[in-house]
C-alpha cells in the first residue's frame, strides 16, 4: 500500500546506503554515521549465495532527527573512497539484507 | 468555498512576490522595488495584514536583505501614510514579545530594521535614539547579570552601522552622548568569564576579544570615518526624491521587560579570528580585525550559513556567491567564519558534519582555490595548536581526519615530521596521533601505516584486536583458563544463559592473577573469564558483540550486580579492547543502554588507575561525554512522559467538567503519575550524583599533581596538566545548561574555598558566564 509506505518512510530512522565498497566493514561505516547521532544497529547487505558483503547495508538510527543529519550530510560524501548513496528506507526486515547473488 | 482558496491563492502570490525580490534578476533592484510597491499598494486595501504580517516575517528571516525591505516600507510609507504607522506598529509589538520572550537574536533584526527605517524616512531619528536610550539605561539597572545589560547594549550596536550617518548628520549631540555612556558601562564589564570561552590561550598573532569590546572597536573606528562604511547596499539612496517628501511616525515609547530570572540571556562569545591581511594573496584586501567591513561580512557569512545549513550544498552555492565578492578574498573569509562556527564554545552552533560535509562542498565547488585556502588554514591552526584549546584541538582532529577521509588521505605529513620525537602528551603530537586514529575507525590499519611516511611508525596507532588472554601464550597456568575453554565450546554449541551461570559457579573470588578479592560483592575472575570470553567469541563485528551481548544479557546484569562488579567489567572489556577504540566507545554505550552498567559506574571507571595511562587519550572523553549526554536524554525523557501525563490529565478534567465523556484508558491514574515522578525523582538524583563523581575526581587528580609540583618545585603546568583541566572545563562547557541546574550544589559541597586556586578559577569563569 502506497501511502502506508509513504507514512512509514517520514517517520523512519533507517536509511538504505547504497555503493559500498565490498571490503568496508561495518566498523568503518558505524564511524561515519554516528557522527549524525547514535546508531542503533547496521544491517550488512549480503550476497544471497555467499554471504559476503555485497555492497549494501541499512544503518538504524535511535532518533529520526540523527538519520535527517545523516541524509543532509553524508549522501554523495565518500567511504572507503566510494561516493556512498542514501535512502529513507521504510525499515529492515529479516530476509532483507540478502542482495542479488 | 471559492473565495477562500483565491484568498489562499493571493496569500501566497504576495508571499512569493514580497520574498523574492532583491534576489537574481533581469532588471535592476530599484525597478523590481517600485514594481512590487505599486502592486501592494493596489492590494493593501483588501489584503493590508497580509501584507504587513509577511513583511514582518522578512525582518526577522531574511535579514540579509534588510535594506531591501526597509525600502519597500519606505515606498509603502510613501504612498500610503496609514500604512507605513501601522507597520510600524506591528513590528513594535513583535519586538516586545521578543524581548519579553528571550527572542533576541529575533530582536536584535527588529531593532536594525527600525534603524534602517530612519534612513527610509519612515521614522524620525529622534524616536529612534530614544528606544536607544531606554535600552543602554538597563546598564543602570540594580541586580541583574551582567549578559542583561550586554545584549541590550549590543541591540543598539549592531544597528549603528546602519543609521550611524543618519544620527551624526542630524543628531550629533545626543549620539554623542549615548556612546558616552555605553563607553562607561563596557570600561567597567567584569571579564572573569574569557578565558572558558577562548580558542586559544595566547593573543599572538591575533588578539582574542570579547565580542562586544570587539563590535565597540570597530564602531569606534566607524565614528572616526565619519560613519561611512563600504558594505552596506543601500537600495534606497536612488528613491532619495519619493522618500524625503514622505511623512515620518514617531516610535511607540518601548520600556524593556524588567529582568525576572527564568529568562536565558545569550552567553558572552570571543571572536575568532585566524587570519589577517599578510595572510591573503595580493590582489584582495582582508579588512583589518577592527574595520566595520569586517563585522558586517562576517555577519552576513553567519547569516547565510544560518538560512542554508540544512542543505550543505546550497549553503556552499550560497557563501560562495556572497554579493560584495570581488573585494574582498571571500574564499579566506568563508573559512575562517566556518573555523570560528566550529570552534566556538560553549559548543558549534550545528553539527561538526556539517562543517565537515560544507567544506567538502565548497571544495568541489572552487577545486583549485578552496583546497589550498584550508591546507594554509589547516597548517596554521596546527602550527598555534600549542596554545589551542583542548576542546577545539578535539573538533580539529575529528575535522581534518574527515577530511582527509574524502581525499584519499593525501597531505604534506613530511612538513610535521617534528612531532615524531616529541612528547606523547606534546600537542602537535597528539593532534597527529588521534588524527590517525580516527583516520583508522574511516579505513583500515594497513591504509593508515601507508599513507604516512615511514617516519611516522611512533605515531601510528596498534592494529586493532581483541586480546583474549585465555588463549594467549602462558595461559595453561592462569587459573580461569579450564573455565574459559569450556565456556567457549558451551556458546559455540548454543548453551542457554543458565547453563553458563552453571558453568561459572565453582571459579573461586580472586582476580584473574590469582590474588585474594575480599569483596563479596562481586567476583572479578568470574567476570573476567565470562565476559573476556564472550567478547573474544563477538569480536568478528560490532553485530557479532552485539548479538553475544544480548544473549548473556541476565549473567552479564548477576555479574556486574553491583557499583564495583560494573567497574570490574569495564575494566575487561579495557583488556580485551585496548586497542580498538571504537568497540570500547560502541560497547560502553550498548552496556549503559542496556543497564548492564550505569553512568557513574563508567565515570568511576574512567578515573580509575587502570585507565590513567590512556587518560588524556581522546576516546576516553568521548565515552565520557556520551554518557552524560545518555543520563540528560534519560532525564528530559522522564519529565517528557510526566509532562504529557500531567496534560493528559488536565484535558480529562476540563472535558468531565464540560459534561464530556471522558474515555478511561486514556488518562493517566493519580498513581501512576506519582510512580512516574519517582523515576524522574530517582532519574534526576543520578544525574546530579554522575556530576558530583565527576567533579570530585577531578578535583581529586588535578590536586594531587598540584601538590606533587609544588612539592618536587617543579612547574604545574605540563602538557598533561593543560590536557585534564581543559577536560574538566569541556564538562562544564558542554553541558552547560544541566551543571547551572546543579551549580549551589557544587560551590557547597566541591567548588569550595580550600580548593586550589588553578581548580577553583575553572568553576569560576564557568559561574560568570551567566553573571
Amino acid at each position: 500500500n502506497r501511502s502506508e509506505q509513504e507514512k512509514c518512510l517520514l517517520e523512519s530512522t533507517t536509511l538504505y546506503v547504497g555503493n559500498l565498497s565490498f571490503y568496508t566493514s561495518e566498523g568503518q561505516i558505524h564511524e561515519l554515521f554516528s557522527r549524525a547521532g547514535d546508531v542503533k544497529r547496521i544491517i550488512m547487505g549480503l550476497d544471497k549465495v555467499q554471504k559476503t558483503p555485497c555492497g549494501f547495508c541499512f544503518v538504524e538510527y535511535y532518533l529520526r532527527a540523527d538519520a535527517e543529519s545523516a541524509m543532509r550530510y553524508i549522501n554523495g560524501t565518500r567511504l572507503d573512497d566510494r561516493i556512498i548513496r542514501t535512502d529513507w528506507d521504510a525499515g529492515f526486515k529479516e530476509g532483507r539484507q540478502y542482495g542479488r547473488g | 468555498r471559492r473565495i477562500a482558496t483565491d484568498d489562499v491563492d493571493i496569500e501566497d502570490r504576495l508571499e512569493s512576490l514580497i520574498t523574492r525580490v532583491g534576489e537574481k534578476s533581469t532588471s535592476s533592484l530599484e525597478s523590481n522595488l517600485e514594481g512590487l510597491a505599486s502592486v501592494l499598494e493596489t492590494d493593501i486595501p483588501n489584503y493590508k495584514h497580509q501584507i504587513m504580517k509577511i513583511l514582518c516575517q522578512c525582518v526577522v528571516k531574511l535579514p540579509e536583505k534588510l535594506t531591501v525591505y526597509t525600502t519597500l516600507v519606505g515606498l509603502l510609507n510613501a504612498k500610503n501614510y496609514n500604512c507605513g504607522g501601522e507597520f510600524v506598529e506591528m513590528l513594535m509589538r513583535n519586538l516586545k514579545e521578543a524581548l519579553k520572550a528571550g527572542e533576541f537574536e529575533n530582536a536584535r533584526m527588529m531593532v536594525r530594521f527600525l534603524a534602517d527605517l530612519v534612513n527610509c524616512h519612515v521614522l524620525v531619528a529622534t524616536s529612534l535614539l530614544q528606544m536607544f536610550d531606554s535600552f543602554v539605561e538597563v546598564t543602570l539597572e540594580d541586580n541583574i547579570p551582567q549578559v542583561r545589560s550586554d545584549i541590550y547594549i549590543y541591540l543598539v550596536l549592531s544597528a549603528l552601522p546602519w543609521v550611524g550617518r543618519e544620527l551624526f548628520e542630524k543628531k550629533e549631540m545626543e549620539l554623542n552622548n549615548m556612546l558616552i555612556t555605553i563607553d562607561n558601562y563596557l570600561s567597567k564589564r567584569q571579564k572573569i568569564h574569557l578565558p572558558a570561552l577562548r580558542v586559544w590561550t595566547t593573543d599572538g598573532p591575533h588578539l582574542q576579544e570579547e565580542y562586544l569590546d570587539c563590535l565597540w572597536a570597530q564602531i569606534k573606528n566607524l565614528r572616526s570615518n565619519k560613519w561611512m562604511e563600504k558594505q552596506i547596499v543601500r537600495p534606497y539612496l536612488a528613491f532619495d526624491s519619493v522618500l524625503c517628501d514622505a511623512l515620518q511616525h514617531t516610535l511607540p515609547q518601548i520600556i524593556p521587560p524588567s529582568h525576572n530570572k527564568s529568562v536565558l540571556y545569550p552567553l558572552p562569545r570571543v571572536v575568532f579570528r585566524l587570519f589577517d591581511y599578510t595572510d591573503v594573496p595580493q590582489g584582495s584586501v582582508l579588512p583589518g580585525s577592527h574595520a566595520i567591513e569586517r563585522y558586517l561580512i562576517e555577519e552576513q557569512l553567519d547569516r547565510i550559513i544560518h538560512t542554508n545549513h540544512v542543505e550543505r550544498k546550497d549553503c556552499a552555492m550560497a557563501l560562495l556567491g556572497y554579493p560584495a565578492k570581488n573585494k574582498i578574498p571571500l574564499n579566506y573569509m568563508i573559512v575562517e567564519v566556518m573555523f570560528g562556527q566550529l570552534f566556538s564554545l560553549p559548543r558549534a552552533p550545528y553539527l561538526d558534519l556539517f562543517y565537515g560535509s560544507t567544506f567538502i562542498e565548497l571544495c568541489k565547488l572552487q577545486p583549485t582555490t578552496m583546497p589550498e585556502v584550508l591546507a594554509q588554514a589547516s597548517e596554521m591552526l596546527f602550527d598555534r595548536i600549542d596554545s589551542m584549546h583542548s576542546i577545539c584541538v578535539e573538533r580539529f582532529v575529528q575535522w581534518f581526519a574527515y577530511h582527509l577521509s574524502n581525499f584519499q588521505y593525501k597531505w604534506s605529513w613530511d612538513d610535521w615530521e617534528e612531532c615524531v620525537n616529541m612528547d606523547a602528551n606534546a600537542p602537535k603530537s597528539k593532534f597527529v596521533r588521534e588524527v590517525l586514529l580516527q583516520c583508522l575507525r574511516f579505513s583500515y590499519h594497513q591504509r593508515v601505516v601507508e599513507s604516512v611516511p615511514e617516519s611516522f611508525a611512533p605515531l601510528l596507532p596498534a592494529e586493532p584486536k581483541a586480546h583474549y588472554r585465555y588463549e594467549q601464550e602462558g595461559a595453561g597456568s592462569l587459573t580461569g583458563t579450564m573455565h574459559a575453554h569450556k565456556l567457549i565450546s558451551s556458546i559455540r554449541s548454543k548453551c542457554t544463559p543458565e547453563e553458563a551461570a552453571i558453568s561459572m559457579k565453582e571459579l573461586p573470588n580472586v582476580y584473574p592473577n590469582g590474588q585474594e578479592n575480599e569483596n563479596p560483592s562481586f567476583n572479578p575472575l568470574k567476570i573476567d573469564v565470562f565476559f573476556s570470553t564472550l567478547l573474544h567469541l563477538g569480536s568478528k563485528s560490532i553485530s557479532h558483540s552485539f548479538a553475544a551481548l544480548a544473549k548473556f544479557h541476565p549473567n552479564l546484569k548477576s555479574l556486574a550486580e553491583f557499583d564495583d562488579g560494573k567497574v570490574c567489567l569495564l575494566k575487561v572489556l579495557y583488556e580485551v579492547w585496548k586497542t580498538n577504540q571504537q568497540m570500547m566507545v560502541v560497547l560502553v554505550d550498548k552496556l549503559l543502554r542496556t543497564e548492564v552498567v550505569d553512568c557513574s559506574s563508567v565515570a568511576n571507571w574512567l578515573f580509575s588507575f587502570e585507565m590513567q595511562h590512556d587518560f588524556t587519550s581522546f576516546y576516553v572523553w568521548e565515552i565520557m561525554h556520551s554518557t552524560i549526554k545518555k543520563m540528560s536524554r534519560h532525564v528530559d525523557q522522564l519529565q517528557q512522559e510526566v509532562d504529557n501525563a500531567h496534560d493528559k490529565q488536565e484535558a480529562a478534567k476540563r472535558k468531565e467538567q464540560d459534561g464530556l465523556d471522558v474515555l478511561d484508558d486514556d488518562v493517566p491514574t493519580d498513581e501512576a503519575i506519582e510512580r512516574m515522578e519517582e523515576r524522574l525523582e530517582s532519574a534526576t538524583s543520578a544525574q546530579k550524583n554522575l556530576f558530583l563523581v565527576i567533579f570530585q575526581r577531578f578535583i581529586i587528580v588535578l590536586t594531587e599533581h598540584l601538590a606533587r609540583c609544588e612539592s618536587a618545585g617543579v612547574d604545574y603546568n605540563t602538557p598533561w596538566y593543560k590536557w585534564v583541566i581543559e577536560r574538566l572545563q569541556q564538562v562544564f562547557l558542554m553541558h552547560h545548561e544541566l551543571v547551572f541546574r546543579y551549580i549551589n550544589t557544587l560551590e557547597q559541597l566541591l567548588f569550595t574555598s580550600d580548593v586550589d586556586i588553578h581548580i577553583l578559577e575553572v568553576f569560576q569563569q564557568f559561574c560568570a558566564l551567566r553573571s
